[in-house]
């Protein structure tokens, strides 16, 4: 009984996760198809900012979407009648999605002809700033109901993505959300971020998103085919 | 609550570990938690029991350990601890900082035999 010992393990949980994001980050580089990791609060205008990309790149680029964000296929269906291909992924009340629930995802989704996949994240601000799925590029969206005092509570989130779209602008008057303020907090926090301020209802500042979306997939494929001729030259 | 899913990923790891080793009785396990990750210490704490029914791990104590979160000022070189001052350095004001730790969560040690 008294031949217990401490055995050291150090091994940090997150490993497995991180290791699986990055292998599905590298496949998905040298296939040139762009992930785009999309989280927000519950309500911020996911579905509806989408509905208004879907539109505004029609007959340009292909997109697919993955909906993660609680289990009704009301979103899927409403994405799917734009004109892109949708599923509803079934999280069975999980609060984050991983890379391999997003790899799972993709494969149900196929992803054939498709130029970019926008993976509608669980609308949750805490455990999906923690978890890679293996996406090209993370964004998240705040509405401005939500206020600009976010950053301070869910830093986490603010500090991994490289996007922030500031919806629902055209209530602006309504409520005490101060741009400059918001824009200093995320500053602090993550100084590489963009902030594009939408309204998803009025389409306004719509061009602006859809034109840094064709902006990263086309950076993205172009070093896709950088990879493809590198490996033609062996 | 996404407590359950990591806990019970952490169990797996740990009997994979166990087995791996030969390890037939796992009296403790030791997890080191940083102060700003999104877990909470308490609802793992609370989840344990429950990731770990009817397992080979059933009855293992769960320790925690909480790792502080801190900074070190990019202007001055001051640490100083996140919570504590979150709108800046409390030497200089500075507000560029690198994070030096507290998104930590790692299994660190088990009691065995
Ligand atoms: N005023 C205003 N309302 C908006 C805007 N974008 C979305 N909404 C409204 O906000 C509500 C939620 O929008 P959704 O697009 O369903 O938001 P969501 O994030 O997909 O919501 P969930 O999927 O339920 O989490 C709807 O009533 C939208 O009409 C906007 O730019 N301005
Ligand atoms: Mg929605
Ligand atoms: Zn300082």
């Amino acid at each position: 009984m008294d031949s217990f010992k401490v055995i050291e393990i150090k091994k940090s949980v997150f490993e497995g996760n991180e290791r699986r994001a990055g292998e599905l980050r590298a496949e998905l580089g040298r296939r040139g198809l762009f992930l785009l990791n999309l989280m927000s609060s519950p309500g911020s205008g996911k579905t509806t900012t989408l509905l208004r990309t879907i539109e505004a790149l029609r007959g340009e680029l292909d997109l697919g979407v993955l909906e993660a964000d609680i289990d009704s296929d009301v979103d899927a269906r409403a994405v799917h009648e734009a004109g892109a291909r949708a599923i509803q992924l079934h999280t069975g009340g999980m609060c984050h999605l991983d890379a391999e629930m997003t790899r799972r995802g993709l494969e149900a989704l196929g992803t054939e002809g498709l130029d970019c996949v926008i993976l509608e994240n669980i609308g949750n601000l805490i455990c999906t700033a923690d978890f890679d799925t293996g996406a090209s590029r993370s964004a998240m969206i705040l509405s401005v109901p939500e206020g600009d005092d976010k950053p301070l509570k869910y830093p986490h989130m603010f500090e991994v993505v490289d996007l922030v779209l500031v919806n629902k602008i055209d209530a602006l008057p309504l409520f005490d959300f101060d741009l400059g303020r918001f824009r200093e907090r995320l500053a602090r926090l993550n100084p590489r971020a963009r902030v594009l301020p939408v309204s998803a209802k009025t389409g306004e500042g719509m061009g602006a998103w859809a034109d840094w979306l064709r902006g990263e997939i086309g950076s993205w494929k172009l070093a896709a085919g950088r990879r493809g001729q590198e490996g033609g030259r062996l | 609550m996404h407590e359950l899913g990591v806990v019970m990923e952490v169990a797996k790891v740990v009997e994979d570990f166990a087995r791996e080793r030969g390890i037939s009785k796992v009296e403790k396990l030791v997890l080191q938690i940083g102060e700003l990750s999104a877990m909470i210490p308490a609802y793992v704490q609370d989840c344990w029991p429950c990731a770990v029914d009817g397992g080979s791990l059933e009855g293992t104590r769960l320790e925690i350990e909480v790792l502080p979160g801190n900074a070190v000022c990019g202007a001055c070189g001051a640490v100083y601890r996140l919570l504590e001052h979150r709108e800046g350095c409390p030497a200089c004001a500075g507000t560029e900082r690198e994070l030096l730790s507290g998104r930590e969560f790692l299994i660190k040690e088990i009691l065995a035999c």
